[in-house]
Formats: structure tokens, C-alpha cells, sequence
């Protein structure tokens, strides 16, 4: 590492300042706080309740469908609890995790910045977060909506469920999301330490830049659709009613423009952690630097392009589905790239097998697995069969769960230690990891074959012979359940009584590790200058690197 | 209104209180600060967009619901808007110059005109509005309008009272933001070493005139 | 401390340009402003057929352009900004696009209640003599 002389004393006389953590101890230090640190902190443990409160309802239509007839609950409160599993676990969960509890704690860490570009606006935007929460919150315990997340008009302008502070929940939510990814992408332009040129951004910079391009142009579109909805609950007229003239298969033209990108907004943070947990693991430069940087702003682009492939049988015109049906595959040629290239950097590497590296093996073959499906649900007409079956839940179950999710678990155990200066346990580490991929795997699989068989999602009832596979799910979704407890219980352990450990346990070549654990306030005492490569492993001994950047 | 000016390093002269200590010098404050309104302004175009898709698709099956009802609309009065939205951006563009030319007074008395354009904007659009319940061209279900009764009519006066409407939620946020800006030159705030938020304060105003420079003929022309 | 190697654009100061901050640019777009919304009105109130839009947006495109480039001082602007607007620009028409190539690709039967029925518009070719629809 190439740090100067005064930068390395700089970082010495560092050790004698109070960390983030310490500095300023009341409750209004830290709801008043400029630190993207404590922010980062602050939505890390919002983004982790509101994962459990969507668990919760998962687990709660899980046990309904132990049954293929009625039980436990009616079909109205099954309604509202899928909608509102969609809801939780997608804005106020999936959205903003990796970005704003991860991002806004390591992005500027890793440029070498003191902060993000607009402190105050970072703190507004946590804020403006709970206040959407808050709203939807407030539906959720008037009932909540029974529209499905998706809010396909008529129904939602007509339902009389609580469909309107669901909505503005999502919608304010939305804002959220929009002044995070202003804020990181200003903050990667203007912010950088000297020397630090595009193509020397460490990798999860550019999955953040990217998905915070698709929440700017993104996230509108979802907004203005949302209000006309809203609208037409409360003034009557609306631009999707079919008795005026309306197009309904408009609002989901609108709707998707939005929630496709979406779900690369969910996976594209996951990916930079990936590419950064890889590295660090395996001990070895990224393989195609360039290559997994790019398919990142490849993605984020091409992703808008695809979204009429949610609306295969909803009439859209043969013209559109046919479009759609082919731009959808090319996307997936950017993950496959990555996926390529994250192979490259294990082979060969230095495997040290944390817990972080369980997830990465589990984030592999999920997504792997989960985008073939993707692939193949893009094939017009295969989804014919496949539409609104268990097919498509479990396709993008094992995305959003089995690759998104299981990153966020990567990335929280990678930067534990950064953020708080303690270890976990890693016996339990990898005990929970174990659980997980096998609940995982018990829950998810077998809905790949109800929907296959036919299966509808959303179904209240089903047909008694898919029985023995929906028990196996559930039996799956209680295990996958179990090891997130196990990992919340060790990890809140560790937080109060766990032992401290050294500024850099891993040993990992990131930016953001040249700083103390967990860092000061201010992140540097003098902004470093950053002219060496990221990821960079090379040593004496091993000065050439199979694929080096 | 003395401000205590900084001595710090890239800051000289600017007020204590305007500085991002985490920037490494006023430029690139300024540059970080402009580029954050231009990625807001980005939003608000997509915000638009989801209401001209809608416009586009409605227009393209129901044209000439969509030309009559148009031509009901009272073109002397959108034109008059037109007229008035233009110059107001006119005065904002000059606010700004006058504030970066060290002229606080003039710039106050240009904003002050701009809000006076933007309230007029307002008071043509509502004698508007009264003509359109008077008429009971109203959107969706509400509409009862003699002159039109093509299918497909309500569906324009939809698109107009939403793309109206929410234009109109944008000239009162403009209109709070010119406040705003106003109140800061008033206190002495902008000057030539420092005008950045005066800029994006007109930034967000001509953005609002973007948006009616395409209402106007999507509207009232065709 | 350590000075940026990336030197920041410092843009449109006055002094800097070397002579003073001219108003004449506002003023010379203000008017052409004016007068291209007398152009558009007039075209407009013509009502020249299929032209009309592309008459008019094209009118509007170029007001906006003025508008953004000299009021907003985009011309004056790091590539950065100007490539953000022009990108949301960009994806508007992509929005715009497939939409409206859904529904005027659809078959007439699947257009929405009052929409074109059996107008020249929705009427496919190539239909055979008893397919085509009775005249009103």
C-alpha cells in the first residue's frame, strides 16, 4: 500500500481520537447527527427491522398454506398478508438495504471523503424513509391493502382495503431512495481523493453509482403512477378506468418502467458487495476490473429496457412482447459476465472460508440458478404457462432472497467489524449460513416445481396433490427463518459483549479498511491520495496476478 | 446582515455557514451542489414523463376526442400563461445575473417580479379552471360537457386536470423556493464570490416553464 | 494538504471570463422566445393536419433548448450535468415509445372502450371483402 510517510502518522495520531461511535453519546447526537456513519447505522438497523417484520408475514402465509383449504386465516387476510410481505420486504427492505445502511457507511470510506455530498440531505432521507414507513404502517394496522405489492388497477382504485397509506407509503419511501442516489452519485463525481481516477474505484463504488443512476430515473415514473392511483381512490377520476376510456395494461406499462429496474436497484449493491467479499477472501486482484465495473452501468441501462416481460398475457400488443421478450435475454448477458469474472477471481485464489464466503458460495448458485429461470421465463412462450404461478414467485425468490439477501448477509458480516470494531462468532457464522442455504433451498425448490405443475400464486386454495410440496416449503421457510434468528441473536451479542478486534481482521486490500475500526468522525485526518489499484493482492512474492486490472 | 466570512483554505471570503468543511474548495461545492440539482431536475422530467406517456397513449386512440375537447380549451388565456411563464423566467435568469454582478437590489426586485408573474400564472389558470366547472368539463366520471360528447373526451379533460394540476403543484413549490431565495438576497446572502443558491433556485423555476413549454401546444394547439 | 488532482471546473465566474457578466444573452432569448411562441400559435390555430404535432414539438424543443442552454447556463456546464438532463430526456422517450407502440400495435379488438373502431386507423390490411367492417 503506498500511503505516505504523513499519511500512515496521520492515521497513528488517528488512534487517539474518539471513533464515530463514541463521539457524542445522547439520544439527540445521533438523531441529529451529519455522519454518514451513524446514518448508515441508523438504517441498518431500520432496513433489519423491517426484514423481520416482513419475515414475519412470510411466515404467517407459509403456515396457511400447510393447509390446501381454509385455515388459520380468511382469504381476505391472506390477500393483505401477501401484499404486504411484497410491500415491507420490497420498499422498505430490499430497496434500501445495501445502499443506505452499507453505502452511505463504506462509500465514502472507500473514495477517501469525509462525508457524502450532502450530509443534511442524508439525514432527511433517513427521516423521510421512517416517515414513509410510518405511513404505511399506519395502513398496515387499519388492514392493509389486498392488492398484491403490484397495485394492478381497477382493483386497486376500487378495493376499499387500506390501499391509500400503503401507497403513500411507498410513495414517500420512494423519495428516499431517489436523495440517497443523488447524494452518491454527486459524491462519487466530486469527492474522490486525489489520484483516484474512474477506473481505480473499488468495485462496489460502481454497483452503488449504478443502482443510484436507476433510482434517479427510475423511482419517478413509480411515483407519478402511484399518485394517480391515489387520485382516482379519492377524487374518482384517473387515467385507468376502463369505463372512461382508461387502459389498465397502462398503469402496469407505467408500474414496471419503475419495478423492473427495481429489482436491479435490489441486486446491484448486492453485486458490489460480492465483487469486494470475493476479493478479500480469495486474496486476489479482481479478475476483468473493467468488465465488472462496466456490465454494472450495462445493467442499470439495458434494465430498462425489458419490463414488458412482466406483462406477457396482459395484452400487451405481440410487437412489444416479442421486443421485450429479447431484450430481456440480452440483460442477462451482464450477469453472466460478472458471474464469469467472479469465477476467474476464486480460481486460484487463497480461500479463507468465513461466513462471508458461505454467503458468496450461496449467492453464486442462486443466482446463477435464479437468472437461468429469469432466461427462461423471458421466453414468451414458456411464461405463457409459467405467468402468475409459484414458477415466477421462486424465480425471483431466489434473486431477491437467495442472491440480494444473502449478500446483504455477506456484506454485514464482511463490515461488522468495520462498523463496530468487534467480531462476530464464527462457529455461529457458519452454523447460521448452513441453515439458511438449506432452508433456503427446502423452501424455494419445491415452489419451482408447483409452479411448473401449475400452481397459481396468490391462491388461497389449492388443489390437495400440491400439499406434500407446500408443507416442504414451509418446513423450509421455518428453517430459513430459524438461522436468520440465530445470526440477529449472535450478532447483538457481539455488539454488547463480543471481544474487539485489530483495525483490519480480515486483511483486505478495500479503501475503507486503511481507516481505524470502526472509524473517527471525520474518516481522515488528511484526505489520503489514492493512486494504487483496488482490490490489489499482489505481493513480493507474487508481483504477477492471473487477470490483473 | 454581517456573516462571518471564512479564511479557510478554497473558502476565502464565503460565509462560515455555506461551507461544506468535507468539500476541498468552494468550486468543487458549487460543482457538487449544481450537479445535485440538475439529478433532481432529472427526477422531475420522469415525474412529467409518467403524465405525457399517459397523454400520448389517450391521444393516440381518442385524437379527435382529443382535438375537440382541445379546441374548447381558451387558447388566449393558455397563450397569455405562455407569455407570462417565459418573462417570468426571463426575470429569474436576470435575478440570478444581477446577484452575481453584485447588484442585491436589482436581483431582489427581479425575483419579486418573478413571483408576481408566477401568482399570475396562477389567477389565469383559475379563471380557467372556473370556466372548465362552469362548463362541467371535468375529468372522468365528473364530465358533462354539452359542447364535447365524443367518447374519449373525458379522458382529455383527465389528462389536462393532471398535467395541470400538477404543473400548478410545481409553480406554488417555484413559488416558495423564489420566496426563499428572495429573503436570502434580501439578507445579503449572494454576491459575486458566492450565487450558487440563487442558481439552483432558478434552476428549479425554469423547470416549471420547461414543463408548461410543452403543455402549452400538447394542450391547447392541436 | 494535499490539492486535487482533479482540478474542479470552476464555471461561469464573471471575473474570471475576463469583462463583464453580459445580460444581452437573456434578453435576445427572451424575445426569440416570444416570437417562437407566436410561431407555434400561429401554426397551432392552423390546424395543419398530421404536421401539427411535429410542427409544434418541434417548436417547443427549441424553446426548451434555448431555455436550458442559456437561462439554465447548460452550455456553460461541466459534461456531467448536461449528460444527466440529456439522459432523463432519453429515458422519457423510452418510456413514451414502448407504450405507445403497445397500444398502436395491438389488434382492434383489444383497444379500450370509444377508442378508432373500424376506422381506417385500427383496420389492419389486406382484408378480405366480408371482413370488412359495415360502413355507419
Amino acid at each position: 500500500m503506498r500511503l505516505s510517510e504523513s499519511d500512515s502518522s496521520a492515521l497513528a495520531g488517528a488512534q487517539r481520537h474518539l471513533s464515530y461511535l463514541e463521539d457524542g453519546t445522547t439520544v439527540m447526537s445521533w438523531l441529529n447527527t451529519r455522519d454518514h456513519k451513524r446514518i448508515g447505522v441508523m438504517f441498518l438497523a431500520a432496513v433489519l427491522f423491517f426484514f423481520f417484520i416482513g419475515g414475519v408475514f412470510a411466515l404467517a402465509l407459509r403456515m396457511k398454506l400447510l393447509q390446501p383449504g381454509p385455515f388459520l386465516m380468511d382469504a381476505l387476510s391472506y390477500n393483505r398478508l401477501f401484499t404486504l410481505h411484497g410491500v415491507v420486504m420490497i420498499f422498505l427492505f430490499l430497496i434500501p438495504a445495501i445502499p443506505s445502511a452499507f453505502g452511505n457507511f463504506v462509500l465514502p470510506l472507500m473514495i477517501g471523503a469525509r462525508d457524502v455530498a450532502f450530509p443534511r440531505l442524508n439525514l432527511a432521507s433517513f427521516y423521510i424513509y421512517l416517515a414513509g414507513a410510518a405511513i404505511a404502517i399506519f395502513g398496515m394496522v387499519h388492514g392493509g391493502a389486498d392488492t398484491g405489492w403490484t397495485f394492478y388497477t381497477p382493483y386497486s382504485s376500487t378495493t376499499p382495503t387500506q390501499v391509500l397509506p400503503i401507497l403513500l407509503g411507498a410513495f414517500v419511501v420512494g423519495f428516499s431512495s431517489i436523495l440517497t442516489g443523488l447524494n452518491f452519485i454527486v459524491t462519487v463525481h466530486t469527492l474522490r481523493a486525489p489520484g483516484l481516477s474512474w477506473m481505480r474505484l473499488p468495485l462496489f463504488v460502481w454497483g452503488i453509482y449504478a443502482t443510484s443512476i436507476i433510482q434517479i430515473l427510475a423511482t419517478p415514473v413509480l411515483g407519478i403512477t402511484l399518485l394517480i392511483v391515489a387520485v382516482e381512490r379519492v377524487a374518482g377520476f384517473g387515467m385507468f378506468d376502463p369505463a372512461r376510456g382508461g387502459d389498465p395494461v397502462l398503469f402496469q406499462h407505467m408500474f414496471w418502467f419503475y419495478s423492473h429496474p427495481a429489482v436491479y436497484i435490489m441486486i446491484l449493491p448486492g453485486m458490489g458487495v460480492i465483487s469486494e467479499t470475493v476479493c478479500a477472501y480469495s486474496r486476489k486482484n479482481a479478475f476483468g476490473y473493467k468488465a465488472i465495473a462496466l456490465s454494472s452501468l450495462g445493467i442499470a441501462f439495458v434494465g430498462f429496457f425489458t419490463w414488458g416481460h412482466h406483462m406477457f398475457v396482459s395484452g400487451q400488443s405481440t410487437f412489444n412482447a416479442g421486443a421485450f421478450g429479447i431484450l430481456s435475454m440480452i440483460v442477462g448477458i451482464f450477469t453472466a459476465v460478472k458471474v464469469f469474472n467472479w469465477v476467474g477471481i476464486l480460481y486460484r485464489g487463497a480461500i479463507a472460508f468465513r461466513t462471508p464466503f458461505a454467503y458468496i458460495c450461496g449467492f453464486l448458485y442462486f443466482l446463477v440458478f435464479g437468472g437461468m429461470t429469469g432466461v427462461a421465463l423471458a421466453t414468451t412462450s414458456l411464461d405463457i404457462h409459467w405467468h402468475d404461478t409459484y414458477f415466477v414467485i421462486a424465480h425471483f425468490h431466489f434473486i431477491m432472497v437467495g442472491a440480494s439477501m444473502m449478500a446483504f448477509l455477506a456484506g454485514l458480516h464482511y463490515w461488522f467489524p468495520k462498523m463496530f470494531g468487534k467480531t462476530y462468532p464464527e462457529g455461529w457464522g457458519l452454523v447460521a449460513a448452513s441453515l439458511i442455504i438449506l432452508g433456503f433451498n427446502a423452501t424455494f425448490i419445491p415452489q419451482f416445481l408447483l409452479g411448473n405443475f401449475g400452481m397459481p400464486r396468490r391462491y388461497y386454495q389449492y388443489p390437495e396433490q400440491f400439499q406434500a410440496l407446500n408443507v416442504a416449503s414451509t418446513a423450509g421457510a421455518t428453517l430459513l427463518g430459524f438461522g436468520l434468528l440465530i445470526i440477529l441473536i449472535y450478532l447483538f451479542i457481539a455488539l454488547r459483549w463480543g471481544p474487539r478486534c485489530e483495525a483490519n481482521p480480515w486483511g483486505s486490500k478495500g479503501f475503507e479498511w486503511m481507516t481505524d475500526s470502526p472509524p473517527t468522525t471525520h474518516n481522515f485526518d488528511e484526505i489520503p491520495t489514492i493512486t494504487q489499484m483496488p482490490h490489489d493482492y499482489r505481493t513480493h512474492e507474487a508481483p504477477g496476478v492471473i487477470g490483473a486490472a | 446582515m454581517p456573516h462571518e466570512l471564512s479564511s479557510a483554505a478554497g473558502f476565502e471570503g464565503v460565509p462560515e455557514e455555506l461551507i461544506g468543511h468535507h468539500f476541498s474548495s468552494l468550486g468543487r461545492q458549487t460543482e457538487a451542489m449544481r450537479l445535485g440539482m440538475w439529478l433532481f431536475l432529472a427526477t422531475e422530467v420522469l415525474l412529467f414523463a409518467g403524465l405525457f406517456c399517459g397523454y400520448a397513449v389517450y391521444r393516440f386512440q381518442f385524437p379527435l376526442a382529443f382535438q375537440e375537447s382541445s379546441r374548447h380549451l381558451n387558447i388566449s388565456l393558455g397563450t397569455l400563461n405562455t407569455l407570462v411563464l417565459i418573462t417570468s423566467s426571463f426575470t429569474v435568469a436576470m435575478a440570478i445575473h444581477y446577484a452575481r454582478t453584485d447588484k442585491p437590489r436589482a436581483a431582489a426586485l427581479c425575483l419579486i417580479l418573478t413571483i408576481l408573474f408566477a401568482l399570475g400564472f396562477l389567477g389565469i389558470k383559475a379563471v380557467e379552471y372556473a370556466e372548465h366547472f362552469r362548463e362541467h368539463a371535468l375529468p372522468g366520471k365528473y364530465y358533462a360537457a354539452e359542447a364535447v360528447k365524443v367518447p374519449g373526451a373525458a379522458m382529455f379533460y383527465t389528462m389536462y386536470f393532471l398535467m395541470t394540476g400538477l404543473h400548478g403543484v410545481h409553480v406554488i413549490a417555484g413559488m416558495s423556493v423564489l420566496s426563499y431565495i428572495l429573503w436570502r438576497t434580501l439578507q445579503g446572502r449572494y454576491s459575486s464570490r458566492y450565487s450558487v443558491g440563487i442558481e439552483l433556485g432558478g434552476l428549479y423555476w425554469h423547470l416549471v416553464d420547461l414543463v408548461w413549454i410543452f403543455l402549452y401546444p400538447l394542450l391547447y394547439l392541436i | 494538504m494535499a490539492e486535487s488532482a482533479l482540478p474542479a471546473k470552476e464555471l461561469h465566474q464573471p471575473e474570471e471570463h475576463g469583462g463583464r457578466h453580459s445580460a444581452v444573452p437573456y434578453f435576445v432569448v427572451w424575445i426569440a422566445l416570444l416570437g417562437f411562441t407566436a410561431l407555434t400559435y400561429f401554426t397551432g390555430t392552423a390546424h395543419l393536419g398530421p404536421w401539427a404535432l411535429a410542427i409544434a414539438l418541434c417548436i417547443a424543443v427549441i424553446k426548451s433548448g434555448m431555455v436550458a442552454l442559456v437561462f439554465m447556463h447548460l452550455k456553460d456546464s461541466s459534461g456531467a450535468t448536461r449528460l444527466v438532463f440529456a439522459t432523463s430526456l432519453v429515458f422519457m422517450a423510452l418510456l413514451l415509445f414502448f407504450t405507445v407502440a403497445d397500444v398502436a400495435t395491438r389488434f382492434r379488438l383489444a383497444t379500450p372502450a370509444g377508442s378508432p373502431f373500424g376506422t381506417e386507423r385500427s383496420q389492419p390490411a389486406g382484408l378480405l371483402e366480408h371482413e370488412l367492417p359495415e360502413e355507419e
